[in-house]
């Protein structure tokens, strides 16, 4: 079972994390996420520009035998789009805290960060 | 009983190793009240003889088809069927198994399948095909479902000559999606080309048309693919007889964005209306939009070229209520018929029996005009199908035809109320209708 | 193996032709040029020898029933009596044209209307419709009765609850259907949760569908509150015949309050799966719902004496395909009934819950079960304790290939925290009891092969035709017809190796 965490990441329920740097929230899932998945072979085309509220979904990913819905771990307006995952999603396999990045989002409420778990937080909800 | 293997006795051990009395013990989790007092109150069983005794007995109750021949089609047509391919369907392997889940144990189902998605690929000239749909009806139905989700619009434009079962199985389908049909009507046995300049608007979805039509008129796709696609409009070819893309133009040639096909011509019985199968095609973009099983190939840990179920993340069982359809269990059987058929008629064997009922169909058109007993409806070009008004009352016909061992051909009223067609026959003609039954029509009809 | 357009010989044919081509007419001269293909499509070119073998090798590369073993948990894998092909293809019924004249298809028609009798009584049910061809379509034509039934007494209603443990047709079904999907969570006796059903049926609610005995093949011993909570908020129920198999004889879902009931023919009755159809979806309704069955239905004139088919009228839902039925099914469906009779039908139930609860009994010392108590016609056991071993419950199905078996249905049904790396298995009252304990004993030896020497089960299979698939990489190449093959040629770069087993 893979499930590495990083420090000073946001997580959510649903395994997604969120970096903040500033008032720009950079999304991805997480190391458990892309493991519980398998071969993710597909992520659905972002919107650049789209607002979406906390919880909502952001797009869905798929893998050979799973799809799943990606959440917005905070409210905002989508800035950017990876699109080397949109081209290539094993990457998120790969390197899910990395290249695998999906989408970055202007935080509208920091206050939302508080719903959000640490990093320890994150690794005690997924322990086994 | 002879399907089931365990005797009492073994069933007695069997409850003893499970540590409970009598079988009683095991279903106590249903309320007593609900089970079941008495037996079922069906007939007691009978043996494999009487069976067959009965079930001849029955089938006897039905005309002798077997030296009959049709001279109907409407959307189920008699062709002849290589022994190879019934033969070849009966093998267990086929036959008996599941759903080709496991792979390991599938590669016959699979191959099959890759094979024949290949061949409709190349008839239809379309990227991608759906090998299972359950009917030519059905798949129409879905894939009017599918141009509502690639546009998110709410209208379809349906032509008058569809299918009439495929138009009602539409409504159904769509009735509960809030969306609008629109009907376009025919002028001359074929679409009407001036309606649907003035139909085709933006908000539509889609537009269905049929070629050969109902009627068997083979409708101009190109142009309508002209006038549809100045819209920002999917235009959805349904084929009805695919025996008719061994000689016709393929869909994908004339701009066709998703094809449905009923595919009971490729080396499915008439069996009284099913099973049959129908296909989808469409474009590779679309693909994620497509509902039912796909095969894809791939390689195995060995490097070995192989096949599996692909693209599965479309489906029911992985998507739940967001799938791009419900559908599970298939005609997955009836697909490997129309493969061994292909298989068998090849390039050339096709083509062959394409042009022969299209020139049969017209052989015999010619005939009855010439008796002076019918008449045109309609100056259209047709396939293998064609309306003929006769100058006799049609029930009469129908009776003449029944009585020399004729499936008599279908009374047009009994779908269109105009004017025109009253007393109008949809006669199909199929290579299994040689020279001396056409004559033979011809001269039962002209006396 | 090597596909059929790479056996195709230019000149060769499968095919022959009558004498006569009708030469005297020329097609040019019937039809117009814009309907002519220019260029004949390119299939393949092979003789009728060509075809036969290659779909008899073709064939030795599946697994069918009639090989052994094939115990896949929901699925009622049973044997299908070779008699009824005989009986389904008898020429006056494959010859019969479905617009042919009602008076030369009485035989048909009285078949499906004895049918339609015999399966009201056994599912005590008022009327059934022969027309859906699969279960889930059956399901989607029971959905569009219970929206149309709804609709006409102006009480419009959006949502339909469906347990966390149902087949994903159901959810898929109801989304077809235009309803907004409300799960409800089962409990730890692995059927529903009443608290939670009480709580969310509600009167914007049409209803709820359910599998009894459910997809853990579980009765639901709470079907009559469940069936009271339902009504009184004035919804329908629903009940979904994938697992009929445990109750012939036993219990009726009409009796238990159900309004809709489908049923596969080809679990329940025998008719065979066919590598994934055609089977038959027919449906089945209590009074009220009769006027909504779709059109046309099969009924009897007695003062004429005859069958015909009848148009539904006003308040149907309307066609749900071309024609009526898929009516070779009908008439194997039939036959098996008809052979089975009262006691036979019993029997059948008896025998696969016996055969499934023998399963589970010397199975569960090696594998946990989900659910610690008596089963229906299958059981679900779970691969979990072997997860501290690297092996996953597709290892244990994969290994058990290797011993000349069919695997039994993984990792469904799945909902936390019970039912996780599910292992189900339905035995039908087709398998002997031999049967079942070499299965028990490949099972056992698996068990410990996990232990010992877990590798053996990583790499299984090892003796099928091939060897575990790349799936991702098929998703990604899509590489879907022989022509997507041809343009990738290069990269694929296969050998003869690749492509000759």
């Amino acid at each position: 079972m893979s499930n590495k965490v990083i420090e000073n990441l946001y997580y959510t329920k649903s395994d997604e994390w969120l970096k903040v740097e500033d008032s720009i929230g950079t999304i991805g899932i997480t190391d458990y996420a892309q493991d519980q998945l398998g071969d993710i072979v597909y992520l659905e085309k972002i919107e650049k520009g789209k607002k979406l509220k906390q919880d909502e979904t952001l797009t869905t990913i798929e893998s050979v035998k799973a799809v799943s819905d990606i959440k917005t771990p905070v409210t905002g307006e989508v800035t950017e789009v990876n699109i080397k995952v949109i081209e290539d999603a094993s990457i998120i396999n790969k390197e899910p805290y990395i290249g695998g990045w999906m989408a970055k989002i202007k935080i509208e409420n920091k206050d939302e960060l508080k719903n959000l778990m640490s990093a320890q937080e994150y690794s005690e909800y997924r322990k086994e | 009983m002879r399907y089931i293997p365990n005797t009492e006795e073994q069933k007695k051990e069997m409850l003893k190793e499970i540590g409970v009395s009598t079988f009683e013990d095991l279903i106590e989790s249903i309320p007593q009240n609900l089970q079941l007092k008495d037996k079922l109150n069906i007939p007691e069983a009978i043996s494999e003889s009487e069976l067959e005794d009965k079930i001849f007995h029955i089938a006897k109750k039905n005309a002798d088809f077997n030296s009959m021949k049709p001279l109907i089609g409407a959307g189920s047509y008699r062709h002849f069927i290589p022994e190879a391919v019934k033969f070849l369907l009966q093998r267990e392997e086929f036959w008996t198994c599941y759903t080709p889940y496991q792979p390991e144990l599938s590669q016959g189902t699979l191959q099959s399948i890759f094979e024949y998605q290949s061949y409709i690929s190349r008839l239809t000239k379309m990227e991608v095909i759906i090998p299972s749909i359950y009917d030519g009806a059905s798949a129409t139905a879905e894939a009017a479902l599918m141009s509502l989700r690639l546009t998110h619009k709410n209208k379809i434009i349906v032509s008058n000559l569809l299918h009439p079962h495929y138009r009602e199985t539409v409504k159904t389908y769509l009735a509960p999606h809030e969306t609008e049909i629109i009907d376009l009507p025919y002028k001359n046995g074929l679409v009407d080309m001036e309606k649907l300049k003035i139909l085709i608007e933006e908000d539509a979805a889609s537009i269905i048309i049929q070629s050969p039509n109902f009627f068997g008129g083979i409708e101009n796709m190109a142009k309508i693919s002209e006038i549809v696609h100045s819209k920002n409009i999917l235009l959805i070819n349904v084929i009805v007889e695919s025996m008719s893309l061994g000689i016709l133009k393929a869909p994908g040639d004339t701009g066709a964005d998703i094809v449905a096909g009923n595919a009971q011509s490729f080396g499915m019985d008439l069996n009284y209306g099913g099973p049959y199968n129908a296909y989808l095609g469409t474009r590779k973009q679309y693909i994620r939009q497509l509902p039912g099983r796909i095969v894809g190939e791939t390689v195995d840990i060995d490097g070995k070229r192989v096949f599996v179920m692909t693209l599965r993340a479309r489906e029911q069982d992985i998507r739940r209520e967001k799938a791009t359809s419900n559908i599970c269990t298939n005609h997955n059987l009836n697909v490997l018929a129309a493969n061994i058929f292909l298989s068998l008629m090849g390039t050339e064997g096709l083509y062959q029996i394409s042009l022969l009922n299209a020139k049969s169909a017209h052989y015999l058109e010619n005939l009855l005009l010439k008796s002076g007993k019918f008449e045109k409806v309609f100056n259209y070009p047709f396939y293998h199908e064609f309306l003929l008004k006769s100058k006799e009352d049609i029930s009469t016909v129908n009776k003449k035809l029944l009585e020399n061992n004729f499936i008599p051909p279908l009374k047009i009223c009994e779908f269109y109320q105009a004017g025109n067609l009253k007393n109008v026959l949809l006669f199909a003609v199929t290579e299994t209708l040689s020279r001396d039954h056409l004559n033979n029509t011809a001269k039962i009809l002209s006396e | 193996m090597k596909l059929i357009f790479e056996k195709s010989v230019k000149g060769r044919e499968g095919y022959s032709l009558p004498q006569d081509l009708f030469d005297d007419i020329k097609i040019e001269e019937c039809l117009p040029e814009y309907a002519i293909s220019k260029d004949k499509k390119i299939l393949s070119e092979v003789s009728e020898v060509d075809v036969v073998r290659h779909f008899t090798k073709l064939s030795k590369l599946n697994y069918g029933l009639d090989d052994g073993f094939y115990p896949l948990g929901s699925c009622t894998m049973k044997y299908n009596p070779k008699i009824n092909e005989k009986l389904a293809s008898l020429s006056n019924f494959i010859y019969a044209h479905p617009f042919a004249p009602e008076n030369t298809v009485q035989g048909c028609l009285e078949i499906a209307y004895d049918l339609n009798k015999l399966l009201c009584e056994i599912t005590g049910m008022d009327e059934y419709t022969m027309a859906p061809a699969a279960g889930a379509h059956g399901e989607l034509t029971g959905i569009l009765i219970m929206r149309k039934y709804f609709v006409d007494r102006g009480d419009i209603r959006h949502k339909m609850l469906i347990p966390d443990s149902a087949h994903g047709t159901n959810p898929a079904s109801a989304a077809m259907g235009g309803f907004q999907v409300v799960e409800v969570k089962s409990n730890e006796k692995g059927t529903v949760n009443l608290k939670e059903l009480a709580e969310l049926m509600d009167e914007d609610t049409v209803g709820l569908m359910l599998t009894n005995p459910n997809t853990v093949g579980l009765f639901d011993e709470g079907i009559e509150e469940i069936e009271k909570i339902v009504h009184h908020k004035g919804g329908l129920l629903y009940y979904d015949g994938a697992n009929l198999n445990a109750s012939l004889g036993i219990i009726r879902p009409g009796d238990a309050g159900f309004d809709i009931v489908h049923l596969n023919l080809h679990k329940t009755f025998s008719t065979p799966h066919g590598g994934g159809g055609p089977g038959a979806g027919v449906i089945g309704v209590k009074k009220d719902l009769i006027p909504y069955l779709p059109t046309p239905n099969v009924a009897f004139n007695s003062h004429q004496n005859k069958y015909y088919l009848s148009d539904a009228g006003e308040k149907s839902i309307g066609m749900v395909r071309a024609f009526w039925a898929n009516f070779s099914v009908l008439v194997k469906t039939y036959a098996w009934i008809l052979s089975m009779g009262p006691d036979g039908l019993y029997n059948a139930s008896k025998t696969s819950i016996i055969n499934a609860n023998y399963l589970l009994t010397k199975l569960k010392k090696y594998y946990k079960p989900a659910y610690d108590r008596y089963c229906g016609h299958e059981c679900t056991v779970t691969g979990k304790e072997y997860k501290k071993y690297g092996v996953k419950t597709l290892d244990i199905a994969k290994r058990i290939m290797d011993y000349g078996m069919h695997p039994p249905t993984i990792y469904f049904p799945h909902f936390e925290p019970y039912a996780e790396e599910t292992i189900m298995v339905e035995p039908t009252e087709s398998e002997s009891k031999e049967t079942l304990d070499k299965f028990i004993d490949i099972m056992i030896k698996i068990s410990d092969e996990a232990k010992t020497n877990p590798e053996l089960l990583t790499t299984a299979p090892h003796i099928t035709p091939i060897r575990r698939t790349n799936d991702a990489l098929a998703v990604k190449r899509v590489i879907l017809t022989y022509d997507d093959e041809l343009k990738l040629k290069d990269e694929l770069n296969y050998t003869n190796e690749n492509i000759e087993f």
